[in-house]
C-alpha cells in the first residue's frame, strides 16, 4: 500500500533526522513505529503523506508516486545520465558504476545541465506515468495527530463533514449522514452540534478518528495518538483503534503504547537515530530481540 | 456666558448642528471606507507577507514589505497631502475619494500586521489537519485558519478602526469640512468666537461613535468566540 524508498530528511537547522529509511506496509497490514524520542518515528509517518517533505527519496501510494522522481532510486535514469555513460567508456563495469554513482552522488549537478537530456527524459517519464496530486493521495490516507487537532472554529459535525463536501466527494445530506452514523459508532451522536472545546480530550481524539473514517480511506496515519491522554482515557482511544484493526484496516500506528503494539500490530518497526534498527513480528521484536540498541530500549520502557 | 449655557446655545441652534451633523456625514463616509479598504489591503499583504518562499513570490513579498514600512514610518497628515497634491492633483478630483484612498492605504499598512499576527497565532495544527484531509492550502486558510485568526484579530482592528475615526480629523489640511472642521467653524470669530464649545460637542460626537463601533465589535467577538471555552 504504501512503499518508502530511501528517505533522506535533512532540516532546514541541518539536522538530518532520517538518513536512508525504506520500509512498505502492505494492504490490511497494522504496522506499529516505535523508538526513542527524537528517532525520527514521527517524521517517518509524516513524510508518508508529505506533511514532511523528504529531502531525498520516494514515497509510493500504490502505484502513485507523490514525491518528486529520485534519480538514484531508478537504474534507467543512472543509465541515461552522462556520468554513467563516461564510467562504461572508461571500462567500468555496469553494475559497478551504478555503485560509485550512488555511493559518490554522482548525479547532483546533472539537474541544471543542457546534456541531459536523455536522463532529463526518463525522469519525466517515470514522473508523468506515475506521478499523482498530493492532494489526491491524501484524501486516501487518514491521519490522526497526538493533539487531535480538530477544527476549533467548527462544530463537531462540521469537522467530520468539512472536508468530504468541499472536496465535492459528497452532497451535504449525504456527509451529515455519514458522521451520524460515524458518531453513533462512538457513542458521541449528542456531541455532534458542540464545538470541541467542549470535549475531554478522549472525545477528541476519537472524534478526529471518525473524521479521518468519514473520508473512507484506504489506509490510516497514527502520530501517537494517546500521548497526549490523561491515563484513564487511553483505554477508550486504543479500543476504537482495536476495533479498526479488527475491520481490517491498513494502519501506521506511531507509539508509545508497546502492550498495545504487541496485542494489535502486524509487524514493528523499531527506529532508532533516524535508521530502521530492526523489524519483524511482535514475537521477534518483544520475545527475541537482536539490535543492542532495542534491547536496551525494551529494557527501559516494558 | 459660562460654558454649560455656551453648550445650550449650540445644541439649540439648528444652523450649528447641521454644520456639525454634515462635518459628521463626511467623518463617517471617510472612515466605513477607508476602514474597509484597509481590511482588505491589510488581508491581502498578510497573506502574501505569510504565504511560501517561491520564486514568484519574492516581487509581491518586497512590495508588501516596502509598502507596510514606508506607510508605518511616515506621518499621515504628510501622505495625505502627498495623495492630494501630487497623486491625485486632479481639477475636480472628488476629495472625498482622495482622502478614502488616503487613509484605506495608512490603514492597511497596520491592518495587513495585525492579521499577520492573527494567522501565525493559529496552531499549525489546525492547517496540517486540513491539509491531511486532502484540502488545499487555500480551502485550509479559508474555512480553517483564517476563522480562527479574525477571532484573535478583532481586538487589534477594532483599536485600528478607533484610532483611524479619530485621524480621519486631519482632512481639513486639504481642504475637506469634516466633524472636526465644522466644530472649528463654528468656534470661529464670526460665530461663536470660543472653540471650546463647539470642540467639546464634536468630542462627544466622537465618543459616541467609537462607544458603539465598540459595542459592535464585542458583539462580533462574542459570536465568534461561541467555540471557545474562555
Amino acid at each position: 500500500m504504501i512503499s518508502v524508498k530511501n528517505i533522506i530528511k535533512t532540516f532546514e537547522d541541518g539536522v538530518t533526522v532520517l538518513k536512508g529509511v525504506d520500509c512498505e506496509i502492505k494492504k490490511g497490514e497494522v504496522v506499529a513505529i516505535i523508538g526513542p524520542s527524537g528517532s525520527g518515528k514521527s517524521t517517518l509517518l509524516r513524510c508518508m503523506n508529505l506533511l514532511c517533505v523528504p529531502t531525498y527519496g520516494e514515497v509510493w501510494l500504490k502505484d502513485s508516486l507523490l514525491t518528486p522522481v529520485d534519480p538514484y532510486l531508478h537504474t534507467e535514469v543512472i543509465e541515461a545520465s552522462n556520468t554513467y555513460k563516461k564510467l562504461i567508456a572508461e571500462g567500468m563495469d555496469g553494475s559497478e558504476a551504478i555503485k560509485k554513482i550512488k555511493a559518490e552522488d554522482l548525479l547532483k549537478e546533472k539537474f541544471s545541465s543542457a546534456e541531459g537530456k536523455a536522463y532529463k527524459a526518463e525522469i519525466k517519464k517515470i514522473y508523468n506515468e506515475s506521478h499523482i496530486d498530493i492532494n489526491l493521495a491524501r484524501q486516501r490516507m487518514g491521519m490522526v495527530f497526538q493533539h487531535f487537532n480538530l477544527f476549533n472554529n467548527l462544530t463537531v459535525m462540521e469537522n467530520l463533514t468539512l472536508a468530504p463536501t468541499q472536496l465535492k466527494l459528497k452532497t451535504n445530506e449525504e456527509a451529515e449522514q455519514i458522521a451520524m452514523t460515524l458518531l453513533k459508532r462512538i457513542g458521541l451522536e449528542d456531541k455532534a452540534d458542540v464545538y470541541p472545546s467542549t470535549l475531554s480530550g478522549g472525545q477528541k481524539q476519537r472524534i478526529a478518528i471518525v473524521r479521518a473514517l468519514a473520508m473512507n480511506p484506504d489506509i490510516m496515519l497514527f502520530d501517537e495518538p494517546t500521548s497526549a491522554l490523561d491515563p484513564e482515557m487511553v483505554g477508550e482511544v486504543l479500543d476504537l483503534m482495536k476495533q479498526l484493526a479488527g475491520e481490517g484496516m491498513t494502519m501506521v500506528i506511531v507509539t508509545h503504547e508497546m502492550g498495545f503494539a504487541r496485542e494489535v500490530a502486524d509487524k514493528i518497526i523499531f527506529i532508532d537515530e533516524g535508521i530502521i534498527k530492526e523489524q519483524g513480528t511482535p514475537a521477534e521484536i518483544f520475545g527475541n530481540p537482536k539490535d543492542a540498541r532495542l534491547k536496551d530500549f525494551l529494557s527501559k520502557v516494558l | 456666558m459660562n460654558f454649560f449655557n455656551s453648550i445650550g446655545v449650540l445644541i439649540t441652534n439648528e444652523k450649528y448642528m447641521g454644520m456639525l451633523f454634515e462635518g459628521l456625514g463626511t467623518t463617517l463616509l471617510i472612515s466605513v471606507f477607508a476602514a474597509l479598504l484597509g481590511l482588505v489591503l491589510g488581508t491581502l499583504v498578510a497573506i502574501v507577507g505569510i504565504s511560501g518562499d517561491s520564486p514568484i513570490m519574492k516581487l509581491p513579498k518586497l512590495i508588501c514589505k516596502l509598502y507596510v514600512t514606508i506607510i508605518r514610518g511616515t506621518p499621515m497628515a504628510l501622505q495625505l497631502f502627498i495623495m492630494a497634491y501630487t497623486i491625485f492633483a486632479i481639477r475636480g478630483f472628488p476629495k472625498e475619494i482622495t482622502a478614502i484612498i488616503a487613509f484605506g492605504i495608512n490603514s492597511g499598512a497596520y491592518v495587513s500586521e495585525n492579521i499577520r499576527a492573527g494567522i501565525l497565532s493559529v496552531d499549525i495544527g489546525q492547517t496540517e489537519a486540513g491539509r491531511a484531509l486532502g484540502l488545499n492550502g487555500k480551502t485550509t486558510m479559508v474555512k480553517i485558519v483564517i476563522p480562527q485568526a479574525i477571532k484573535n484579530v478583532i481586538p487589534a482592528i477594532g483599536n485600528e478602526l478607533i484610532a483611524l475615526i479619530k485621524e480621519t480629523s486631519i482632512v481639513s489640511m486639504i481642504g475637506m469640512y469634516d466633524l472636526t472642521q465644522a466644530a472649528k467653524v463654528i468656534g470661529a470669530g464670526n460665530n461663536m468666537a470660543s472653540y471650546v464649545v463647539p470642540m467639546s460637542v464634536a468630542a462627544c460626537f466622537y465618543l459616541a461613535i467609537v462607544y458603539l463601533l465598540t459595542f459592535a465589535i464585542k458583539k462580533i467577538e462574542g459570536k465568534l468566540r461561541a467555540g471557545d471555552k474562555r
